[in-house]
């Protein structure tokens, strides 16, 4: 099928703002008699508050009000409502709101903070699930049964530190190890990291006297965040307004109701007085959330030819100090576990275990590369006892059409060519080394698939609002937040072809207000171009059903026998009967002025169809719904003096159905590479023991440079139309990440042959495996 | 409070501070050019970066105190009169501005580097732009960018000439 605008490249409709510096963040935002929050954390990660003095910090110069919790009801959430804007009675993170000063300045706020004196009861502080789910552990939660869930999938275990537990039965799992001739068995470890979007979160918050209350924030989910602080403050939520301009990238932690919530009740304390509060990058590291922390332990199954008989496996989630927002994380983790392969049977376990830790939340795939890695690297330790190439073994096992994944959903051919991605691949780098050493180095490769759904809600939906306007040009109403992932050049793109006009007459949003933005459950799960575009088509088509009615009354045909061309309605068989669009879009004024026909805007949304709760019992069902798979592969070298590793080439593969936007489809595989890359190599999260964070800072928090890029990068898209999706494109914007740590760590095995099973792994890391290996090449030596 | 006059994108303006802000802070809140972005207050994320006697300068690292008779130039100052500068220009003709927050820090400090430098290499370049961070491109749209940034800025300057 040929189309005139999508598959081709665009001109993103924001970018003169944003390269002119013009392009309004929420700091840069100044409200009239606008105040300024600055909060106080804790001197412990888990301790009990005794008291809190504020009476100094009231007398302060330029302090308005001092904000404590005790004016807290009840805790909030989506999921597992057990979240709290600011600390009650205790705190449970090094992170977490106790205190918070509104002041006519930031340097007022900050200088009275250290005039709040708090004494605090300490308790034994849990980094890691393991620690926190031992027995006589101290109870992050003391009483969890009285937390309100939406489902029985997010009931939490009172009298422990579990959170929430799931659990995945497939077929018959020990007739499953009965019939294998082989199997591994290991543990695997993905760190936590943060998302670190470069601008940090910042939130303003309005409490107008007639009770309404304004909000202004660096979010992707506006009507989550409208929902939630509506449900918390016990308002209508119509009475709840958000406004989301430019967001400075998100990767996940912009998601969930972040920073609202606090913000919302701190300005609570000053009716008609907007609060804003801007996270240092510090604070953006301790006080929103983290992403990753699981543990698993995975045991696998095949017969001697290669064919898996059975997957179990355990995840233990560390999910911080309060699990709603991390509950899904878990859950999807398990849901994955089988990555790109078939298992004929599967029993797999979840834990969330409660730990002293920021929240964690999305980040960027989230629930995906954590139990993909497990499975990558389980493949690759298989296959070696198989005596067989991983990826011979990796091949016959692929979940193609008519196999089913560990949830039990069957896969059609429509969903997506895995061997193509992964021959695209190992032409791009092949599995044989010309060199496995020289006087520097070792060499290795590493390969990995990839696969993810959006394991969004099942009524997650998308909007779209089309206005047509009197000179025939249309003005397009989403609530996507297009965080730098190009949505909005893509919803222009699929609005051109589905309206056959050019993208010049086609303005898209560029803020999202909840007041007038259709609703839309989050811009998350990789699904903007899947469900917006699908809206997009169905609003469009809608629009022009309805100027070809309008036509009809002039035209004096019936509908059904007229056609439209952008610019026309005309008839099907006597084109020269026709009418311009301009002039029938606010319907059509006769000779005498009397006007007939509908105003052309319409409204009309989108949800993955069928998609349901996974089954009480054995908990499969269709929770994904729409599938992306892909190949990524890397040939690596490390230097035999220093451990230092370098990446000489990295390939990825992805089947995306149909390419939309080529230049953005490429930039979202290379900045996902990249971070996939930061997340394996440098990237983490390190606490020490009190639950204090090692390094919240963006000089010991290694982010990727230019100069961690590999040498080379292979990108190569397959287009296998998808079924339901829009020109039968697919979701692409996380998948990028999900193969890279375990290509990398599969290629490490390769050049040194050595199983690392946790990430980072730092060049002191690999120094130390060569040591280990006796592989450490001195250079005194030489 | 203290005051001292500088040159803000060719206007000069008398500045009156308390004493210990940052430049960052003064652009941002006093002036109210917000086009240039705080990211880390570190130095370390180079969104802050400016242009200060012709040189790419972190402004979350200077103290505004020590800029007395200084010649400051944002991003803001980069467009004149609604066109935009080359560099800017360039950007949006490379797909290189994605979410855009890093992008005023990126775009100031290559055009200190193109004004002392007109014929930067690439080395140079990529070296230049390795103390900015940027989460969304993986950086080889940005290097794409600088390249096409690098010819328009020199046909500009031959164009003037």
């Amino acid at each position: 099928m040929e189309y005139k605008y999508i598959g081709k490249d665009a001109k993103r409709p924001n970018a003169v703002e944003r390269v002119s510096g013009r392009a309004i963040f929420v700091d840069d935002i100044k409200l009239p008699q606008m105040l300024y929050a600055k909060i106080l954390y804790p001197k412990y990660a888990h301790a009990k508050i005794l008291s809190i003095d504020t009476s100094e910090a009231e007398k302060m110069q330029g302090v308005v009000k001092v904000v404590t919790g005790k004016n807290i009801k009840h805790p909030f959430g989506d999921c597992l409502h057990d979240r709290l804007p600011m600390a009650v009675d205790k705190v449970r993170y090094i992170g977490e709101p106790v205190a918070a000063v509104i002041a006519d300045t930031e340097r007022h706020a900050r200088a009275a903070l250290s005039k709040i004196k708090v004494e605090y009861k300490p308790f034994p502080v849990y980094t890691d699930a393991l620690e926190a789910l031992k027995k006589d552990a101290a109870l992050i939660h003391e009483h969890s049964e009285k937390y309100f869930y939406v489902s029985p999938l997010y009931k939490p275990t009172p009298g422990t530190n579990i959170a929430i537990s799931h659990e995945i039965k497939k077929g018959d799992i020990e007739n499953g190890f009965e019939k294998a001739d082989v199997t591994a068995e290991d543990e695997f470890y993905f760190h936590h990291m943060s998302s670190v979007a470069i601008e940090p979160h910042a939130t303003i918050a309005l409490h107008h006297i007639d009770g309404t209350l304004e909000i202004w924030t660096s979010n992707v989910g506006p009507f989550a965040v409208r929902e939630q602080v509506a449900e918390f403050f016990g308002k209508n939520i119509s009475d709840v307004r958000v406004h989301i301009p430019h967001i400075g990238g998100c990767f996940g932690y912009k998601s969930d109701p972040g920073i609202e919530p606090l913000v919302a009740y701190i300005a609570s304390f000053v009716p008609g007085r907007p609060v804003k509060l801007r996270l240092t990058r510090k604070e953006d590291f301790t006080s929103t959330f983290i992403g990753r922390g699981i543990r698993a332990h995975i045991k696998v199954g095949a017969t001697k030819d290669g064919k898996l008989t059975a997957l179990e496996e355990t995840l233990y989630l560390s999910t911080g100090a309060y699990a709603d927002t991390g509950s899904n994380v878990l859950i999807v983790s398990v849901q994955t576990s089988g990555g790109v392969y078939y298992f004929p049977n599967a029993h797999v376990k979840g834990y969330s275990a409660y730990t002293n830790t920021p929240p964690v939340g999305a980040l960027r795939a989230y629930g995906h590369p954590e139990s993909e890695f497990a499975i990558e690297r389980i493949m690759n330790i298989l296959a070696r006892k198989l005596k067989m190439s991983p990826n011979e073994l990796r091949k016959k096992n692929y979940i193609t059409e008519g196999k089913t994944n560990v949830v039990g959903e069957k896969f059609k051919k429509s969903d997506g060519d895995l061997l193509k991605c992964t021959d695209n691949v190992l032409e791009a780098i092949p599995p044989k080394l010309d060199v496995k050493e020289d006087d520097k180095f070792y060499y290795g490769v590493g390969y990995a698939g990839l696969i993810k759904a959006p394991k969004a809600a099942t009524f997650a939906s998308k909007g779209c609002h089309i206005k047509f306007n009197a000179d025939g040009t249309v003005s397009l109403n989403m609530a996507g937040g297009d965080v730098g992932q190009g949505l909005w050049t893509v919803a222009r793109q699929i609005a051109a072809e589905a309206l056959k006009m050019s993208p010049d007459k086609i303005r898209v949003y560029n803020e999202i207000d909840t007041q007038y933005s259709p609703w839309e459950w989050q811009t998350v799960g990789s699904m903007f171009t899947f469900q917006g575009g699908n809206a997009i088509i169905r609003a469009a088509n809608k629009a022009i059903d309805t100027l070809k009615r309008n036509a009809s009354l002039v035209l004096k045909r019936d509908p059904d026998m007229l056609k439209y061309d952008g610019e026309y309605v005309y008839d099907r068989s006597y084109p020269d009967a026709r009418i311009a669009v301009k002039d029938i879009c606010r319907g059509y004024i006769t000779k005498d002025g009397t006007t007939v026909g509908e105003i052309v805007d319409v409204t009309s949304y989108y949800r993955l169809p069928g998609v349901q709760n996974p089954d009480p019992e054995t908990g499969l069902g269709r929770t994904g719904g729409s599938y992306t798979m892909g190949f990524q592969g890397c040939k690596v070298k490390i230097d035999k003096q220093t451990g230092k590793i370098y990446i000489d080439q990295f390939a990825t593969s992805i089947d995306v159905g149909k390419v939309i936007y080529p230049k953005g489809a490429k930039a979202q595989v290379l900045g996902g590479v990249l971070m996939g890359i930061g997340e394996t190599l440098m990237e983490e999260v390190r606490f020490k023991e009190n639950g204090e964070l090692a390094n919240p800072n963006l000089i010991r928090y290694k982010l990727p440079r230019i100069e961690d890029l590999p040498a080379k990068q292979i990108i190569k898209f397959v287009e296998t139309t998808d079924a339901t999706g829009p020109y039968g494109a697919r979701g692409l914007g996380e998948h990028p990440l999900i193969g890279v740590a375990p290509a990398i760590l599969n290629a490490i095995y390769s050049a040194i042959g050595y199983d690392f099973k946790e990430v980072p792994v730092t060049s002191d890391k690999i120094k130390k495996a060569l040591e280990e290996k006796d592989l450490l090449k001195n250079s005194k030596e030489d | 409070m203290q005051n001292i006059t500088v040159t803000i994108n060719g206007e000069k303006k008398e500045v009156f501070f308390e004493g210990g802000e940052t430049l960052l802070e003064i652009i941002r809140d006093n002036l109210n050019l917000t086009g240039t972005k705080y990211g880390c207050g570190q130095g370390a994320c180079g969104a802050c970066t400016v242009v200060i006697n012709g040189e790419a300068k972190k402004s979350c690292m200077v103290l505004f105190r020590r800029l007395d008779s200084a010649e400051i130039l944002t991003i803001e100052g980069l467009t004149k009169n609604g066109k935009l500068h080359p560099i800017q220009k360039a950007f949006i003709d490379a797909d290189a501005v994605h979410c855009g927050f890093c992008t005023p820090g990126i775009i100031m400090e290559l055009y200190a580097l193109f004004t002392k430098n007109p014929d930067a290499t690439e080395e140079e370049i990529k070296k230049t732009l390795n103390a900015h961070l940027c989460r969304c491109t993986g950086y080889l749209p940005l290097i794409d960018a600088a390249k096409i940034a690098q010819k328009y800025y020199k046909e500009s300057l031959r164009k003037e000439a």
